[in-house]
């Protein structure tokens, strides 16, 4: 099962993974930020008195939670540049890493929506009301006093997201990125063992997983002075 | 300084107020009493805007306190000061901080200038050497001296409480209710929804006792304690005045 393990683990391969490591934590870690801006403005559309507005976070939020993230990558892979192709009349071609991005990111802000609508909605309704009577306005309110409370709230969940897109960064190994699965499936054509690869790419994923969950942790604890 | 017109507030189809009206002079200490329920504590949230009734009209020093008239509403609510049972403090900020944001915010006042001020008013509270600290470090009492301190630091005219002690330890009750014995004192004029009838009786000018929405019965405090007229308001007593 692992009869070329001692011809894989080498410093050079190692080096390799890593780099598609790198890239992973990368793509995931931008698609993240990315996909916070959206959740900014999901969550601001959802709790808006604007119906349409509201409407548009629900259409967003429902329709990209509803379907596979894959289906996702692939509709921006192959359709997105059909569009663009076919509107400016000059062929457009996207980059791997690119489509990933913007996959995931749009991915993610859909759940980081109901991550920060959550916890916006969270925070005491009294907070608000003491604002009010004090004469702050509804924007110096969300700045100062929800929004900051709202954040220790969702420091946890935006954790488990981020090392969801970090697990999830693998499927644009379908689009041909070469990211950490892909360097590993490259391996294992190159050593016609596949076993090997695939279990140091398991170690790599679980060393980027974990030291962002212990980061996590501290992070909160720290947070946490005036609980 | 405030008068309430025939003031109705309906949540879903009932009627926590139903025709409340009501006037309160400068320098005046009027207590709202009554059962649960009776629409005392949403009287109080009306006249600061917290809640907005659906018929009626409240008027700070003469003028209509009316929400779409933005600049005139926000100018006649910076004169209230409102203390919630809940104190409602700012928990992820210390307490010079939670005395210090409106001010910068609204006032704009430097910093420098509203620490000055937040100190102050943390010293006339006792809490001066709690400044650094966060609420969650902060027993009951403390806490709602704070967030006494904090609407004071605003220069309100008026101050309201809506049940400022209902939330405290037994042993709390007194260092809050000293604080507000002060202010009265000091001439400002304050509505206070309350069940400690020893306050109401001996620092309150004037009673209001309210049931279903309604005021039943109106006073002087002395007057209502020793010689209460409705018998709903004897009834209550009795069972208040154990």
């Amino acid at each position: 099962m692992f009869s070329a393990f001692h011809k894989i683990f080498t410093p050079e391969n190692m080096l390799y993974l890593a780099k598609g490591a790198l890239i992973s934590l990368g793509i995931a870690g931008l698609s993240l930020l990315i996909g916070l801006v959206f959740g900014v403005l999901g969550a601001s559309a959802k709790i808006s008195r604007s119906k349409i507005l509201r409407l548009l976070g629900n259409i967003y939020v429902e329709v990209i939670r509803g379907t596979p993230m894959l289906l996702q990558i692939m509709i921006i892979f192959n359709v997105l540049p059909i569009m663009v192709t076919h509107i400016t009349g000059q062929v457009f071609r996207l980059n791997y890493y690119v489509v990933g991005v913007i996959a995931m990111s749009i991915n993610s802000g859909a759940y980081t929506t109901e991550l920060i609508r959550s916890g916006i909605n969270g925070v005491d309704k009294g907070q608000w009301e003491a604002c009010e009577t004090l004469g702050m306005s509804r924007w110096q309110t969300m700045k100062l006093v929800i929004l900051p409370q709202a954040f220790k709230r969702i420091v946890p969940p935006v954790v488990s997201e981020f090392i969801t897109l970090i697990k999830d960064s693998s499927l644009i190994s379908c689009i041909g990125a070469v990211e950490l699965m892909t360097s590993a499936k490259v391996l294992g054509n190159q050593y016609y063992e596949f076993m090997s690869p695939y279990c140091l790419a398991a170690v790599f994923y679980l060393i980027m997983t974990l030291s962002i969950s212990y980061i996590a942790k501290r992070l909160e604890r720290k947070l946490a002075v005036s609980d | 300084m405030i008068k309430v017109e025939h003031i109705v507030k309906k949540f879903n189809d009932l009627k926590a107020v139903n025709d409340v009206s009501l006037e309160i002079k400068k320098g005046e200490i009027v207590c709202l009493i009554g059962p649960s329920g009776s629409g005392k504590s949403t009287v109080l949230r009306c006249i600061n805007g917290l809640e907005k009734p659906e018929e009626g009209s409240i008027y700070i020093d003469h003028e209509l306190y009316d929400e779409n008239d933005k600049d005139k509403y926000n100018q006649l609510r910076s004169k209230m000061g409102f203390v919630f049972q809940h104190f409602h403090l700012f928990p992820h900020m210390s307490v010079l901080k939670n005395l210090t944001l409106a001010q910068i915010q609204v006032k704009k006042r430097s910093e420098e200038d509203a620490e000055k001020i937040a100190c102050q008013y943390l010293e006339r509270v006792g809490l001066l050497d709690k400044k650094d600290e966060y609420p969650n470090k902060l027993s009951g009492g403390q806490k709602q001296r704070v967030a006494i301190a904090r609407s004071l630091c605003m220069n309100p005219e008026i101050m309201l409480f809506d049940e400022p002690t209902s939330a405290l330890d037994p042993e709390m009750v007194i260092e809050v209710l000293e604080v507000m014995q002060e202010l009265a004192k000091e001439g400002m004029t304050m509505v206070v929804v309350t069940h400690e009838m020893g306050f109401a009786r001996t620092v309150g000018d004037r009673v209001i006792f309210l049931e279903d929405g309604r005021i039943v019965e109106e006073n002087d405090s002395e007057t209502f304690f020793s010689h209460p007229k409705t018998e709903r308001a004897k009834e209550f007593l009795r069972k208040v005045m154990h």
